[in-house]
């Protein structure tokens, strides 16, 4: 068990915490040897912990190629980075079916390939060609995989959550069992599409579960400057849902939470506020200083990584070996490395076709 | 290929001179002869003629600064054709020699210096379509494409829009005046609604200027004098019949005094001149202004060497003159250049007047009607044509002797036209 | 405020005014019987909104849907414009074919980042992989008293966004014909409506027709002078060709009914005939509707045609005052495009 490893436990409100929900702390003080596992834990097979493994590292990879790509001049624009947030994002689609829906965020690399979108798609895409998921026209910052239910990343600030709502009506007018998820950042809570939607999704009980990615900055605004609550779960009871905190960095906790979220939306009880504490090691995007930040702070984190922490929790449990773990994130490496070097391959888009998709026909 | 205005050496110890003022605008349209700008060397002003034709572009900036002879000031664009970057941009005010002038950017705007504003005030007839001090011609989009198809050059119309603007209309009533009778036409005559304030058309605006201008500014004296004009009318009589042969009109008396006082100028060199600031530039060459009337409008198109020409080429020059104004045709540059005016009022039964002078010419005669008139003739009193000549001179140049000799000369030419031919 | 047929719509709906069934409706009757016949067509199409279920509509359009078809199809929201134009585009990208009513077009201010952000770009973004077929239905413009929160003619903002569609109908027929084009389209089209025509009537076919988008309606055949209006300023622009009639002006009345994709073609031909051309709209005159027609025409072929200055007849440059004087004084009335009109016709001056 890592929770031990969870920095400044005690000594910071800036340190991530232990999960509220999800069995905190069940495996403390655990020996080396110890079978016992958090039944957060217990609760995800091992073919779901190896897949969800598997999108973390390549998640984890994408965003570094990226990165690395970014750096040599390769692509242009910017990006936002996900980089230490990658239990977030597939802890909290792990318990979603292929027709669900999730809106995604303008950091919203994780919840796109947690989703099951393509990294080759994905990276032609970042590369501006036509064979990437918006053919080059989205980028970054707008990718959507609309077959695998990825209704879109979005460039504004809360600008998911008012069209969750939307979707949320349309799977209940259509009678279906699905559920939408929309991602968003600890910042939109303070925009009023915030408080519209999750009031209108309560007052309809949609299926909808709230995710908020509470990485602790709103840019460079730190959240405790910036929101008048402690916890942005607090602020579900003002909509009469259930608003839960969890270990944002805790796979098995987030997952946990999330299943629970999207049993309620599913089984018609209505939406859910679900935030996940976590931390963007990386900038804001690739312009930022970390001016308002510590050095310290962000090694703090990095010692929680949320990657390293599953690692070494999967091998206490003797669920998976070193060696199946390596080959897990080979196996990651590689997909990236071919991801890259398709989009690498891929044409660009034709100058003449600018205005194609103005308008559908 | 576009043609290159360069500044021109017009003088023999010439080696630069200064852009006066551009008399036409950025992209203007140019012909062949028009003028474009005056330069000042170092003895004089003279107008620069344009080399070409077609769309004038990359005016050189007035800057008051010596151009060195060669460089180049302009380029003049056929119409479609496209601003080549590879030609040398305007030239700025230096007197570098020309090549050294080349710019990066040959496309670069005019300089806001190129200057309708600076250029000097025009200094020739009022005409249809007169430019602004700009240059531009004020029509619609529809006139001046009607104006294309129909080959109609839009400086020779009228316009009956607001400010004189040429509309469609304009040039819809020229096309039917030359499709009917070339000689009557009805070219947007004033709507003199009583009551109505009917704001001035182009040429009565540029009548008005001038001409008060002219009252304010010119020295006006008058001297008259009667004139037998019993040979003068034998002489018509006498050569009409030749006329008539070679010319499609006959030879008026107005023609036959212009063509006169053309040879009598050529002795008094002081009435063929113009006042230039603070000098006087006696003109070699004669060309007399006739002021016609044209639908309420003066107009006065101008016989060009009349002092030189033959009288059967002047009829014939001015029978085509008239014509021009008859069909709108006249061009401006048929109205520029004169150095001397003739107004003849007798048709309207007027017995004398005095006129304004035209600047900057310097002397305008006025005639007046010819009647019998008793006259002593060898101590008997004779029924003679009379006819009273009043000639308007500018005080500024013309004293009151130099303008009675020419009066006098001309009184005995016209009374013994024989002894002049 | 009847119009005579329009002429447009006679050739390309191919729905003679004289058919079996055309009844005298108002505005209002024409957009809520579009709008039923598109509910009862299609059950992926739902009208919600502020106040669109009991009460009926802020004015009246919505009327009985919510008994005929009941509140999950007639959706009353709470006053959150940004929060439902978002779901609007949620819905219509999940399947759905929303129809929103905004109560006053004022307060689609609210909504911008929705309908701008989001509704416009999401097909194109997406790389043409999702498309957002909703129909938002804004009551604009001046006359009511309302002021200058209420009373806004705001569509040249939208006309402004790539990816939007933005509509005027000034008819009864062409607010239930372009209606229900807009509900078939598959982009988001904004619809705005005029208040002070919803009670205007004329002839309205039964049957569910549509109007094409993108298609102006020449309304009155003249050869002096075109007279482009849009929305209410097309009847005032009628009004004021009877007038023109009397003077010996006849002036061809263009109406726009679409801003995007607006129908140049139409314009371009009717200046190329009569030489010149006034423009009519009551949104803000300045860096508005005439300014895109007047820079259109400048920048064709018809720029040839002119025989005068292009005059714009629009807002003024003042919010929406209270007084009724001041009120009126504020957009373009029926006598001001006659006098305008007059002035270009006779004075060759805008």
């Amino acid at each position: 068990m890592t929770h031990a490893a969870t920095p400044s436990a005690t000594e910071s409100a800036s340190a991530p915490s232990a999960g509220h929900a999800g069995g905190s702390g069940s495996g403390s003080g655990a020996s080396a040897s110890a079978i016992a596992q958090r039944p957060a834990l217990a609760a995800l097979d091992d073919a779901t912990l190896a897949a969800a493994l598997s999108k973390m590292h390549l998640i984890r990879k994408f965003e570094e190629t990226a990165e690395a790509s970014y750096m040599r001049g390769l692509i242009h624009g910017t990006m936002h980075l996900s980089i230490g947030q990658e239990a977030s994002a597939v802890g909290s689609t792990l318990p979603l079916a292929v027709t669900d829906y999730i809106l995604s965020t303008h950091r919203g690399h994780g919840h796109c390939i947690a989703k099951g979108a393509d990294p080759a798609l994905m990276f032609a895409e970042f590369f501006g060609k036509e064979n990437g998921y918006c053919h080059g026209r989205g980028g970054s910052m707008h990718i959507a995989d609309i077959e695998g239910g990825n209704l879109g990343a979005n460039g504004i600030v809360a600008g998911g959550l008012p069209i969750a709502v939307g979707v949320g009506m349309s799977i209940r007018m259509q009678k279906q069992k699905r559920v939408c998820m929309v991602f968003f950042g600890d910042g939109a809570t303070n925009e009023g599409a915030f408080h519209e939607s999750l009031n209108m999704a309560s007052i309809w009980k949609l299926p909808i579960v709230f995710v908020c990615e509470n990485n602790k900055y709103g840019m460079s605004m730190d959240i405790a400057r910036a929101m008048a609550v402690a916890d942005v779960a607090d602020r579900a009871s003002a909509y009469a849902m259930p608003g839960s905190s969890v270990d944002g960095n805790d796979l098995a906790a987030v997952a946990a939470a999330s299943s629970e979220a999207v049993a309620r939306a599913r089984s018609g009880g209505g939406p859910s506020l679900l935030e996940c504490k976590t931390y963007r090691l990386r900038g804001h995007s690739k312009s930022d200083r970390n001016l308002y930040r510590s050095k310290e702070e962000i090694e703090a984190w990095r010692e929680n990584d949320a990657i390293r922490r599953l690692e070494a929790e999967l091998l206490a449990a003797h669920r998976f070996s070193e060696a199946q773990l390596r080959e897990i994130e080979h196996a990651a490496q590689r997909t990236i490395e071919s991801a890259l070097e398709f989009a690498k391959a891929s044409p660009d888009p034709d100058p003449r076709e600018l205005t194609r998709d103005v308008y559908a026909q | 290929m576009p043609v290159e205005v360069v500044l021109p050496k017009v003088d023999m110890d010439m080696d630069s001179g200064i852009i006066i003022g551009w008399k036409v605008a950025e992209g203007a349209r140019v012909r062949q002869g028009d003028i474009l700008f005056d330069i000042e060397t170092s003895k004089s002003v003279m107008e620069v003629e344009s080399p070409g034709s077609g769309v004038i572009r990359q005016l050189a900036a007035v800057t008051g600064e010596p151009i060195a002879v060669g460089t180049s000031v302009a380029w003049i664009y056929d119409d479609d054709e496209a601003t080549l970057p590879s030609f040398a941009a305007p030239a700025q005010a230096s007197a570098q020699p020309a090549g050294t002038q080349a710019s990066p950017r040959a496309d670069a705007a005019p300089s806001p210096a190129a200057a309708p504003s600076q250029s000097p005030a025009p200094s020739h007839s009022p005409a249809p379509g007169e430019p602004s001090a700009s240059g531009e011609v004020r029509a619609t989009p529809a006139a001046r494409k009607l104006a294309r198809e129909l080959n109609v050059e839009l400086a020779t119309v009228i316009g009956s829009g607001p400010g004189g603007r040429i509309v469609e209309e304009d040039l819809k009533a020229l096309a039917a005046t030359r499709q009917s009778t070339p000689a009557i036409v009805a070219l947007a005559a004033d709507p003199v609604e009583q009551g109505a304030l009917v704001p001035f058309n182009p040429i009565r605006r540029i009548v008005a200027q001038r001409l008060a201008e002219s009252m304010r500014t010119v020295p006006h004296f008058y001297l008259s004098t009667q004139i037998d004009m019993s040979a003068l009318r034998d002489l018509a009589r006498r050569i009409e019949a030749n006329v008539t042969q070679v010319a499609v009109s006959k030879p008026g008396v107005t023609i036959l005094i212009a063509w006169l006082a053309a040879r009598v100028l050529a002795g008094h060199p002081r009435l063929n001149a113009s006042v230039e600031g603070d000098a006087m530039r006696v003109h070699a060459a004669v060309h007399i202004g006739i002021a016609i009337e044209r639908d309420g409008d003066l107009v006065v198109p101008v016989l060009r060497d009349a002092g030189t020409r033959t009288l059967t080429e002047l009829v014939r020059d001015f029978a085509q003159l008239r014509d021009a104004v008859r069909t709108s045709t006249i061009k401006p540059a048929q109205m520029r250049g004169g150095t001397f005016t003739l107004s003849n009022l007798g048709m309207y039964d007027v017995d004398a007047f005095t006129a304004i002078i035209n600047p900057p010419e310097c002397a305008i005669l006025a005639i007046g009607r010819t009647q019998d008139t008793p006259v002593a003739r060898d101590g008997q009193v004779v029924l003679r044509p009379i006819a009273t000549f009043t000639l308007s001179s500018d005080h500024r140049i013309v004293d009151g002797v130099a303008a009675a000799r020419f009066m006098s000369a001309l009184r005995k030419a016209i009374e013994h036209p024989d002894v002049v031919t | 405020m009847s119009m005579p047929n329009d002429v447009a719509d006679k050739a390309t709906a191919g729905v003679a005014a004289a058919e079996a069934g055309t009844r005298e409706l108002s505005y209002a009757e024409a957009i809520r019987e579009g709008l039923a016949q598109a509910m009862e067509a299609d059950e992926r199409v739902f009208l919600f909104g502020e106040d669109v279920g009991v009460y009926g509509g802020a004015f009246g359009v919505s009327g009985d849907l919510f008994h005929r078809f009941g509140a999950a199809r007639v959706i009353d929201t709470p006053i959150s414009e940004l929060g439902i134009a978002g779901a609007a585009v949620g819905a219509a990208i999940t399947g759905m074919k929303p129809v929103l009513e905004l109560q006053f077009s004022d307060f689609v201010t609210l909504a911008m980042e929705q309908i701008v952000n989001q509704a416009a770009k999401i097909h194109f973004m997406f790389g043409g992989r999702a498309s957002v077929p909703m129909v938002v239905r804004l009551p604009g413009g001046s006359g009511t008293g309302a002021a200058a929160q209420h009373s806004q003619s705001l569509e040249a903002w939208f006309a402004h966004v790539p990816g939007l569609k933005v509509l005027q109908p000034s008819t009864p027929y062409d607010a239930k014909g372009l209606l229900l084009a807009a509900i078939d389209d598959p982009n988001p089209v904004l619809i705005f409506e005029h208040k002070l025509l919803y009670k205007t009537k004329g002839p309205v076919p039964a049957d569910a027709y549509r109007v094409p988008i993108g298609k102006a309606a020449v309304r009155r055949i003249g050869t002096d002078i075109t007279i482009v209006g849009t929305s209410i300023m097309a009847i005032r622009a009628m009004a004021a060709a009877t007038r023109l009639a009397d003077d010996g002006i006849d002036a061809e009345v263009v109406d726009l009914r679409c801003l995007r994709p607006i129908d140049f073609a139409t314009i371009a031909a009717s200046v190329k005939k009569t030489h010149r051309l006034l423009i009519v709209y009551e949104g803000v005159k300045t860096m508005g509707i005439g300014a895109e027609i007047s820079a259109m025409i400048a920048e064709s072929d018809v720029f040839d045609f002119l025989d005068g200055p292009i005059a714009r007849l629009g807002g003024a440059d003042a919010p929406l005052p209270y007084n009724p004087v001041l009120e009126k004084a504020a957009v373009p009335q029926e006598d001001d495009i006659v006098t305008a009109a007059r002035r270009l016709v006779h004075e060759g001056r805008a």
